[in-house]
């Protein structure tokens, strides 16, 4: 006999989904993001196809603009100045990345814990902070420079040569291509090189013909990436091409005012045209490319306890590289930076001691736009970050479990703002602002740098977003929808409550980069807009160096801290 | 009374065929196994009645209330279909306290929160779980986590309740405990239950009818029993038990008997559907069936012992008859040689 007592229960309480009302949210999501991606780029391309800035009132459609940088010289300068760099940085970034990956991956390398996070950090400091730092640091009068003067009579290096740019875009983009290679190798199950070490392959062997061609795939994609991400660059070359003239194509962009001497915005969205065009199919490729990788990775051997390898005698020679790349990468702008933020003036003859100073920082809080700037990048990252993630979460459950036509435009929409650079989407922001009259107002307040900042980072915080969705088991939401919950009540009770640690992980990951940003907010700096990132470019510009010195140094801090947090919460700093 | 009913059903995906017209009722009370080989379909169909799958074409009936009808164009969602479901890995909210995850059914219906935790208690208590309900799940053993997930699909009283493989997750010495507590309890509580499993065994030991589904067709159904000793097809007869399998030529067919013969042997045996004088045939017997005889006699094979295995209650042995192996249990151990196996006629199945 049954021991419950089985009182009536009501059947159905809930309505059956599927009605008007419970479609609306993800409708109004996705029309929202369509137009928040849609509406800026698109503003461009009409843009690049007008004779005429677009608020002129003589103005008419053509190819006027296209016509006149094609004919610029300087224009091919600066695009074959862009391929030989992210050629150069590629070159030296991948191979790089990949023996990194393999010496912190597969070998008895000393101290690897701490060191992780140390590798990550050229990847957290903007480069614009970065570029400043090589600036003061091995400059012609920087600190190394006068130093290595002083002992062999002549600093060996340059800095501001096409090569050198190269040479330092590349190192300083190695995590890029250690992250990829590196989980590449940890998928792969240490269980096949075992069994080539039994089949009688020496360790060298197994790294050459089962590591390496089983990791093959993320490294062409980490190639591929480090390219599109060299066609990109803007605070490098904008600092260490000035002195010598060296245009890219993005600094070529930036120049184009100065140059005409008015809004020339017709031929601004011209070369934006001309980048995106690039960089487009090398996301496309991007895409691929990682398809290919996660072929491979289903492939895998089982991912066991992985043995290292002793390094033995090579060891040294193991810890003499990798210091020498942090050393380079790492080491040197950073302690550039923050030697030059306590200094008044620093030359040949100058002593530290004697030059210390708190002048710099006392000149920052003393500019009321610079103290904006700081607060304004302190509130961006950690209000403006939470909200940010809020709306990638709510983008993220409009496409969660459904695979539907409306699922597929999401993902594509998503990957667009990958293919325009920061700089492009904060100056498509501006001209939206400028061109809706309602929305006017939202220009002068740090809503405009904030939509600009989500959009850019659109792809990267959903890959952050759907990684957490991922991670919640089908039949837990299953569950929920058999006892009678809708899908709704499923999203809120049952999956929000599950990606909570990811999502605080996520605010975290953009509140450093919301930090690190630079070249969106360019266009949109205003007052009240003011953020540190656009701020320095436009300090850097006007050669306020101490200033810049010194808020490249808060700068760094305020991303540390986030970096901080992200390590005691246990935030995985890479998918 | 019929309490769920599955018509002509048909489900694919993509290209892939899954259920190819799969029908079945499933009576007040009853405990009804789908059991198949892997990619025959079963857990398909459970989540086609559960909502989780939207079939093709066909029907579902809950009591006499249709819930799918393609050609009506009705589709009650998963949660609107009042069934309770037991996953395979239980899926138990891992955020949520054992008392929260039974409790949840019961607050999605706008119960009272008075009424949410008497009932809730009674249906831990019921599964002895009471003392259990602050728990996360994390804190509780594989067996512990099962009745949980019993619990929650049991207390708002769904009329049907579907079991996904639900001791699989158990290991080998605790399942068989396990299989004789839930045949029990959905005895006591008189449920209607609906249970996927890939195991023969449990098939035969849990359900009063067991469904072998085959390629997304129903092969045969019955109670255990028939299933066991009377399987209408070759598949139906190798899926149950261990056989032995002797490939051979059928010579006669007479009064319902067939005579099967080999590479120097001649057995008679009952005739399946599908046997035809004249033509290849398979004869099937269980190895239990099989008795090690002294010597020569009637419808009895001669085989060469190869070797034997303790298998601790009794001794299994392996012989060549010619080309075929056949295998056959035993008290004792055997010399090695020759032997004399007696087929009885009714236990060898000619198909």
């Amino acid at each position: 006999m049954a021991t419950v007592a089985k009182p009536t229960i009501p059947v159905v309480i809930e309505r059956p989904g599927g009605g008007l009302l419970s479609g609306l949210p993800r409708a109004l999501t996705i029309v929202l993001t369509a137009c928040a991606v849609l509406a800026p780029l698109s503003l461009i391309l009409y843009q690049s196809l007008l004779n005429a800035p677009f608020f002129d009132a003589v103005k008419a459609v053509g190819i006027d603009a296209y016509a006149f940088i094609f004919a610029d010289p300087d224009f091919w300068t600066a695009l074959r100045n862009s391929l030989l760099i992210a050629a150069g940085m590629t070159l030296i970034a991948v191979p790089l990345g990949a023996v990194l990956a393999f010496v912190m991956e597969r070998t008895d390398f000393p101290g690897k814990r701490w060191l992780e996070p140390m590798l990550l950090v050229p990847s957290f400091v903007s480069p614009m902070v970065l570029s400043f730092g090589y600036v003061v640091a091995a400059g012609p009068v920087g600190f190394y420079s006068i130093w290595a003067t002083d002992v062999f009579g002549a600093a060996p290096w340059g800095l501001y040569s096409l090569g050198a740019m190269s040479v330092i875009a590349g190192l300083t983009h190695v995590p890029n291509v250690y992250i990829y290679a590196s989980s590449a190798l940890k998928n792969l199950g240490s269980d096949v090189e075992e069994a080539a070490r039994i089949a009688g392959a020496s360790p060298f062997r197994v790294a050459v013909s089962v590591s390496l061609p089983l990791i093959m795939p993320a490294l062409l994609f980490s190639a591929v990436l480090i390219f599109f991400l060299g066609i990109e660059l803007f605070g490098l070359p904008l600092v260490l091409g000035d002195p010598e003239g060296h245009l890219v194509l993005s600094t070529y962009l930036y120049k184009l005012t100065n140059k005409l001497g008015t809004p020339s915005y017709h031929l601004m969205a011209a070369v934006a045209v001309c980048i995106v065009a690039m960089t487009i199919p090398l996301v496309l490729l991007q895409r691929h490319l990682l398809q290919n990788v996660r072929k491979y990775a289903t492939i895998k051997g089982k991912a066991g306890r992985i043995r290292e390898l002793p390094l033995g005698a090579w060891k040294w020679v193991a810890v003499a590289l990798v210091g020498l790349w942090l050393f380079v990468a790492v080491i040197v702008p950073i302690s550039g930076i923050a030697l030059r933020a306590f200094v008044t003036n620093w030359g040949f003859g100058v002593h530290l001691a004697e030059a210390f100073t708190l002048e710099n920082f006392r000149e920052v809080l003393n500019e009321p736009t610079d103290v904006r700037a700081i607060w304004n990048t302190v509130l961006l990252g950690t209000v403006g970050g939470a909200i940010t993630v809020a709306c990638y979460t709510a983008i993220g459950f409009a496409t969660h479990r459904r695979n539907d036509g409306w699922s597929r435009l999401v993902d594509y929409l998503v990957l667009v703002p990958r293919a325009v650079p920061g700089l492009l989407i904060g100056l498509a922001f501006l001209w939206v602002f400028l061109f809706f009259p309602p929305l006017r107002p939202l220009r002068e307040t740090i809503f405009s740098m904030w939509i600009a900042y989500t959009v850019v980072w659109l792809a990267y915080g959903m890959r952050l977003i759907s990684s957490s969705l991922m991670q919640v088991s089908t039949e837990l939401e299953e569950a929920a929808r058999t006892v009678g919950a809708r899908r709704g009540r499923i999203s809120r009770e049952i999956t929000l409550p599950l990606i909570r640690h990811g999502l605080l992980g996520s605010w975290l990951l953009v509140f450093m980069i919301f930090e690190r940003e630079y070249s969106t907010g360019v266009y949109l700096l205003a007052p009240g807009t003011e953020v540190i990132g656009a701020e320095l470019v436009s300090l850097w510009q006007g050669g306020a160096i101490d200033v810049v010195a010194a808020l490249s140094l808060i700068n760094i801090v305020l991303v540390f801290i986030g970096l901080a947090f992200a390590l005691r919460f246990g935030v995985r700093l890479r998918d | 009374m019929s309490e769920l009913t599955v018509d002509n059903l048909y489900l694919r995906y993509g290209d892939n065929p899954i259920l190819k017209g799969v029908a079945m009722t499933l009576n007040r009370g009853e405990v009804v196994s789908l059991l198949g080989p892997s990619g025959s379909g079963k857990t398909t169909l459970l989540r086609a009645v559960a909502g989780l799958e939207a079939p093709h074409e066909g029907r579902i009936l809950i009591g006499d209330k249709v819930v799918f009808d393609r050609a009506k164009g009705i589709d009650i969602p998963a949660e609107g279909r009042n069934l309770g479901l037991v996953f395979q890995s239980y899926a138990l909210w891992p955020h949520k306290t054992v008392f929260d995850n039974v409790a949840y059914a019961l607050k999605l219906r706008s119960i009272s929160r008075a009424d949410v935790g008497t009932r809730v208690q009674a249906a831990l208590e019921q599964l002895s779980l009471g003392h259990l309900a602050s728990r996360f799940p994390h804190q509780l053993s594989g067996g512990q986590q099962q009745r949980v997930a019993l619990a929650r699909a049991l207390v708002y009283n769904p009329p049907v309740i579907l079991l996904d493989e639900p001791l699989s997750n158990l290991d080998a010495k605790l399942r068989e405990e396990a299989r004789a507590w839930l045949r029990e309890l959905i005895m006591r509580m008189q449920l209607s239950a609906l249970c996927v499993t890939h195991d023969q065994a449990e098939a035969l030991a849990m359900s009063d009818r067991i469904l072998l589904l085959n390629g997304g067709k129903i092969e045969q159904q019955g109670t255990p029993e028939e299933m066991y000793s009377s399987p209408e097809t070759l598949f139906t007869a190798e899926f149950m038990g261990s056989n032995n399998r002797l490939p051979g030529r059928v010579a006669e067919i007479r009064d319902g008997a067939a005579l099967l013969e080999g590479d120097g042997w001649r057995l008679w045996g009952t005739a399946k559907a599908g046997a035809a004088s004249g033509s290849d045939g398979i004869g099937m017997i269980r190895l239990e069936r099989i008795r090690i005889a002294e010597g020569p006699g009637d419808n009895r094979l001669a085989a060469k012992l190869s070797t034997s295995m303790y298998l601790g209650d009794k001794w299994e042995h392996l012989f060549h008859v010619g080309e075929a192996r056949v295998r056959a249990y035993g008290d004792q151990p055997l010399t090695a040689g020759a032997h004399w196996l007696e087929v009885p006629r009714q236990s060898f199945w000619i198909f």
